[in-house]
């Protein structure tokens, strides 16, 4: 019998490096002769910038240089565009403002980089930023999204009409249509704020310009080594054989890791070449919270036309976007959030416009779930509003909605991110929602249990919320499988590891192909002098799109062993099988050879070879999807508040999720539960708080409340498996599934909680003292 | 951010307005002022050290008084910039006769913070800027009560 690994509850291989503290880190990088770097950072959020004193900080003893804008001369310009505006799509708007290394005439965001002081050490360093002598002239911060658009706003970037970033209408069938033949239609306003990714790694860089062999080395907590490899040789103007990017384990990415270049990017390999000196820099946490992207700012004005039945005639959601004070990653979020506004539903009429808008706040790019969350906080928003003026169940008008599974592949019409069509390949979505209500119990609950809890003065409320997830985009990735004279087996594929468990769930499709333990498979992420063809760790695609190319080159692989095994046991290659690292006669188990053995024999060092053969047991192989694949999930919850302190305790919590095939459940539940905890954050603790000054005021995690171990429920996961029919693995994504549906189930909830009040949420993130003070308000009109 | 308060002196209306336009008396009043020279008639500068929670550093600026109409009401607009950021103010006081011997100070105004002491130290502003009027405040009473006495 041959052993599966597929789908099997493997223990992470890189866990006992991990938990002994033997991995690396970037700040673990310790380089003889290395400097430290800080940066001087702006105060004001929008300031122009009159002069820069930094005689006194070059004089502090142990700095070893200080550079400003002008410093770098003509080394100094913006960073790349990261996601250029879709090429197809008609009549965008799109106005590209990159970040700059340094400020060179005008700071557009608190905390936007000055200057540089590279030091002895990092005290030092701190030390001489502070004497460091700026005149700023502090001008108005643009802030609130809608008063940006106002004809007389100040202008975040002078040089353009509005603030207003870029535009673009998406349509589907025909809203006006629809909405003349409604029984019904809802008009909500929904405001979405911004929240952090907080990784529990900040960044950090450490940059090693070796001189004698005209060769950079770079260890970056990048979710992209292979972009920034290439990026950083076109800037210092070297051969991308000259670069190297090192993304080692890194503590967390969510997202804005992928974000490139980060100024510190494009600053700290450009001094460590220019002083010939190793330099690191290790981002702190107030500076991630200023420096490090994020994300969720919206305002959309939502429409909803429904029949009397339940059933939806159409959607229209006009909104706003804030991308903060630059725009490198294009229109993915909003288009995300275009993508996911229809949820899971049946919706034959669609109409939407976004404004993405410049502030004077921190840069925005995708944090895990990436403008999916707002999508389906608008969608499931609306169905709860729908549902309470129809008179209809929650579920009910739900499941009367869902997309069927004959419907399938569902096309809607639109672009998605990747601006390929926004097509659902796969699905069976009432068997995942039947499958969570019946996880909780929800007619039961109810029924029977809520009705006396009720009684006993107890505010408890239950909630479910299906969600669609886009994953797995393009464009590709590869992979490298290696057969070793010792017959373990060593992989290397372009994207990098911030934690997903790349380096058990590659293994586990390897070994199933090899006939290896997964222990022997040896995985090699973000290097990329190990493999260097490749975009990135982004959009739940890692499983897919790697995994995928890991599953094709394992397979080539397969084929060399079992050739060549044929000719060594004189046996034909349907009757070989490859098990415990040995290629076996199938019915004369002793006839056998071990894969080391073969490897050698494919390597021979001396003697005559076929022509046109290739040595080793080794194969390259990429995989691209047509367009992504979609996951689909269900979170179902019982979630009881305190009246009086608004404090709140989960009862129960269940996920359902399809990801199609599941490759490992251990490490796919430790995503759903990472991506919970996020969504907790973003839907009752984590608010980042800008002033209207665009001042953080909660810029620490004695303020910023990031979700812990006390406020984490114990979540119930089951899994329905629809394969993907985009790929062999049949796998679609799940990074971002857990984080997508909680805000809109959470709102749910509380409505439902406190079902004799007329508390309608609209609003995310919540706390409670916003609840505290939505229920007064509600109690004053 | 929003400061508004009163508070009552010991003292007749005359001589608690001398007392606030003494740069003298103001700097040893304001808690942390380390120097507060006048540089024009209405126009004070100097430094001051402020630690709020976590955050401890000098601020260095100017304060400005304006509108004034002795001795019943000024306007004060202050702005100061340290390596811990930077604040900017303006308030409105008003002296009103309570009786023959007291004074009732009531005062509103608006602050702007940034940098380290708004991010980190935005929380506990609000405690820290109301505990250091309030002893500056009974400061000042204690010196008038003296020279009355």
């Amino acid at each position: 019998m041959i052993k599966k690994f597929i789908g099997k509850r493997v223990m992470r291989n890189e866990d006992p490096r991990l938990l002994t503290g033997q991995a690396q880190f970037v700040d673990d990088v310790e380089i003889p002769g290395m400097l430290h770097a800080a940066f001087l950072r702006s105060d004001y959020a929008h300031a122009r910038l009159l002069s820069i004193d930094v005689s006194a900080a070059r004089q502090h003893p142990g700095v070893v240089a200080v550079f400003t804008a002008e410093d770098m001369g003509d080394d100094w310009f913006p960073g790349p565009p990261l996601v250029s505006p879709p090429p197809t799509a008609k009549d965008v708007t799109f106005h590209s403002r990159r970040q700059v290394p340094l400020v060179k005439d005008k700071v557009r965001h608190a905390g936007e980089a000055i200057a540089v002081v590279i030091a002895e050490s990092r005290y030092i360093a701190e030390d001489a930023v502070e004497d460091i002598l700026v005149e700023f002239e502090p001008l108005e911060a643009v802030v609130d999204l809608e008063k940006a658009l106002e004809v007389n706003s100040v202008l975040v970037h002078d040089d353009l009409e509005s603030n207003l970033a870029a535009q673009m209408f998406q349509q589907k069938g025909d809203y006006e249509a629809a909405r003349q033949q409604a029984d019904l239609v809802i008009q909500r306003r929904i405001v979405i704020e911004r929240g952090a990714a907080a990784a529990m790694e900040n960044r950090g860089i450490v940059a090693h310009w070796d001189a004698k062999s005209q060769h950079l080395t770079i260890w970056d907590t990048t979710q992209a080594p292979i972009p920034i490899r290439n990026g950083t040789a076109a800037r210092l103007g070297l051969s991308e054989h000259q670069v190297r990017v090192i993304a080692p384990f890194i503590g967390g990415g969510f997202g804005p890791k992928i974000m490139m270049f980060y100024a510190e990017e494009l600053v700290i390999p450009w001094a460590a070449k220019k002083l010939n000196r190793p330099v690191k820099w290790i981002e702190d946490r107030r500076e991630n919270f200023y420096a490090t992207t994020q994300e969720r700012g919206q305002v959309h004005d939502v429409e909803i036309a429904l029949s009397r039945d339940g059933h939806i005639l159409g959607l229209k959601d006009n909104f706003l976007h804030d991308t903060g004070a630059y725009d490198p990653y294009g229109l993915t979020i909003p288009l995300n959030t275009q993508s996911h506004d229809m949820g899971g539903y049946d919706i034959k009429n669609y109409s939407s416009e976004f404004k993405v808008v410049f502030t004077n706040k921190t840069i925005v790019t995708p944090v895990r779930g990436a403008g999916r969350p707002q999508g389906i906080f608008v969608i499931e928003r609306m169905m709860d509003a729908a549902a309470k003026e129809l008179g209809m169940d929650a579920v009910e008008i739900r499941k009367r909605n869902l997309i069927p599974p004959e419907a399938f592949p569902y096309e809607h019409k639109i672009i998605d991110q990747a601006f390929a069509p926004l097509i659902f390949d796969s699905g069976n979505y009432k068997a995942v929602v039947d499958k969570a209500l019946d996880m909780i119990g929800y007619d039961k609950f109810v029924k029977e249990e809520q009705p006396h809890l009720r009684v006993d003065g107890k505010y408890v409320g239950i909630a479910i919320a299906p969600f669609v997830e886009t994953t797995g985009v393009g464009p590709y990735e590869g992979a490298r499988v290696t057969v070793e004279a010792s017959g373990k087996i060593n992989v290397a594929t372009g994207i990098g590891t911030q934690g997903q468990g790349h380096f058990t769930s590659f293994a586990q499709i390897v070994a199933e192909q090899l006939g290896v333990e997964v222990n022997d498979v040896r995985i090699v992420t973000g290097d990329t002098t190990e493999f260097h063809w490749g975009t990135g760790t982004f959009a739940s695609r890692g499983a897919v799109v790697a995994g995928n190319a890991v599953h094709a080159a394992s397979s080539i692989v397969r084929k060399k062993i079992l050739k060549l095994a044929s000719k060594v046991l004189e046996a034909p290659e349907d009757e070989l099988e490859l098990e415990d690292g040995q290629v076996r006669v199938a019915d004369i188990p002793q006839k056998s050879v071990s894969l080391g053995e073969l490897a050698v024999l494919a390597n021979p060092l001396r003697g005559a070879v076929e022509p046109g053969t290739e040595p080793g047991l080794e194969s390259t192989a990429y995989f691209g999807p047509q367009y992504g694949a979609t996951a689909f999930g269900t979170h179902a919850m019982i979630l009881e508040v305190d009246p009086e302190t608004m404090m709140i305790k989960i009862r129960r919590y269940v996920t359902v999720e399809d990801c199609g095939t599941v490759l490992n459940p251990l490490i796919l539940e430790g995503q759903i539960h990472g991506g919970v905890s996020m969504g907790l954050g973003n839907a009752y603790y984590e608010k980042l708080h800008f002033d209207e000054n665009g001042q953080l005021l909660n810029a620490s995690f004695a303020d910023y409340l990031v979700v812990s171990a006390t406020e984490m429920p114990r979540i119930e996961v089951g899994h329905l498996e629809t394969r993907s029919t985009l790929n062999e693995l049949g796998a679609k994504g799940v990074g971002e599934a857990g984080a997508i549906p909680v805000p809109a189930l959470f709102a749910q909830a509380l409505e439902n909680a406190f079902h004799d009040r007329k508390l309608e949420i609209l609003e995310m993130p919540l706390s409670p003292n916003r609840l505290f003070e939505l229920l007064n308000e509600e109690k004053s009109r | 951010m929003k400061l508004e308060g009163e508070y009552t002196f010991d003292g007749t209306r005359e001589d608690v307005w001398k007392m606030v336009r003494d740069p003298q008396v103001l700097a040893t009043c304001v808690p942390g002022t380390q120097n507060l020279r006048m540089t024009g008639e209405n126009e004070y500068e100097g430094e001051i050290q402020v630690r709020i929670g976590p955050i401890a550093g000098t601020f260095s600026g100017r304060l400005l008084v304006a509108n004034e109409v002795p001795p019943v009401s000024c306007t004060l607009t202050v702005e100061g910039t340290g390596k811990v950021g930077f604040l900017k103010g303006r308030g409105d006081v008003a002296l009103s006769e309570q009786g023959a011997s007291q004074t009732l100070m009531k005062y509103t105004g608006e602050v702007q913070i940034g940098g380290k002491v708004a991010s980190v130290g935005q929380r506990l502003f609000d405690t820290v800027s109301k505990s250091m009027i309030k002893q500056g405040l009974d400061k000042l009473n204690e010196i008038l009560k003296t020279s009355l006495a």
